[in-house]
């Protein structure tokens, strides 16, 4: 079975930022999510958001005040009080605009209707706190015209159909973690190299 | 060695942060990229269209601050069923 899936594009994206810090040679703040239609739970707006959150505000040395002062505040009720999704994007488009910060938002289309549109809405507000901040999102492409409709500035598109170079390098690598040296049959391994990347492209 | 008080900050770090979430979604990432194969995917970074989104500042031209990739979800799997 083989699985180039548009999540390979995302890890790659994130890991660059992760690697190489910004022009003025400061390091970026970069925050992910993936979703995944098994974990529609786990995936509301408030968990998500909450989790880039907890990524922006890890990558700093020092948990910045206004966000220790919230936790103390919380912490008074009995039990201590969750948060609120406002309360989190208040604190992650105030956290955001403190240094250059990329969210990545993989896979829209798992993520249910009502919280996409939330979690779409928060982004909006965050850019709007912080236009600096930019936003990295993958999805089937029938989602594009919410994410258009949520960024008033616009949103590029970009659409992934991944050149023959990329398929014939992941069968490659698929076929050789496969299948030892010397197994695999040279005529029907340039057969599979030849006929796969044709037929992807029509799809 | 680390002093009470390091320990104390440090606790209260990771006190902080699971209050924000609970959720780990770098165990996520790490998975994703162990099966990732090298060299897929470097194309995406010398289009014109990732560049202007990554070097925006949210000013004139590159104000643009949401980049949508948009695919189908497989390609090889829906061939090689």
């Amino acid at each position: 079975m083989l699985f180039l899936t548009i999540c390979d594009y995302s890890s790659l994206v994130i890991d660059i930022f992760c690697d190489n810090p910004g022009e003025a040679g400061e390091d970026n703040a970069v925050a992910c999510f993936y979703f995944d239609s098994g974990a529609q739970k786990e995936q509301s707006a408030m968990n998500v958001l909450g989790a880039l959150l907890k990524q922006v505000v890890s990558s700093l040395d020092q948990i910045p005040e206004e966000i220790t002062d919230e936790f103390r505040r919380h912490k008074k009720f009995i039990g201590g009080r969750d948060l609120q999704l406002s309360e989190i994007v208040m604190m992650l488009g105030s956290v955001s605009s403190t240094q250059r910060t990329f969210l990545f938002l993989d896979a829209l289309d798992e993520c249910a209707g009502p919280d996409r549109d939330k979690v779409l809405l928060s982004l909006k507000d965050i850019i709007e706190m912080s236009p600096t901040t930019r936003v990295f999102l993958t999805g089937r492409p029938y989602v594009g015209d919410e994410v258009a409709k949520h960024f008033p500035e616009g949103t590029t598109l970009l659409s992934i159909s991944p050149p023959t170079e990329d398929i014939i390098r992941y069968i490659r690598a698929k076929l050789a973690e496969g299948i030892s040296s010397g197994e695999m049959d040279l005529e029907l391994e340039s057969e599979i190299l030849e006929e796969i990347p044709e037929n992807a492209s029509e799809m | 060695m680390y002093s009470s008080h390091d320990i104390a900050v440090a606790d209260h770090r990771s006190e902080i942060l699971t209050w924000l979430s609970p959720l780990e979604p770098h165990l996520r990432h790490n998975d994703i990229r162990k099966n990732r194969v090298m060299g897929v995917g470097d194309w995406l970074f010398c289009t014109e269209e990732f560049h202007s989104w990554k070097n925006g500042n949210g000013q004139g031209e590159s104000q643009k601050a949401a980049i949508f990739c948009s695919g189908n979800p497989g390609v090889g799997k829906t061939y090689i069923r």
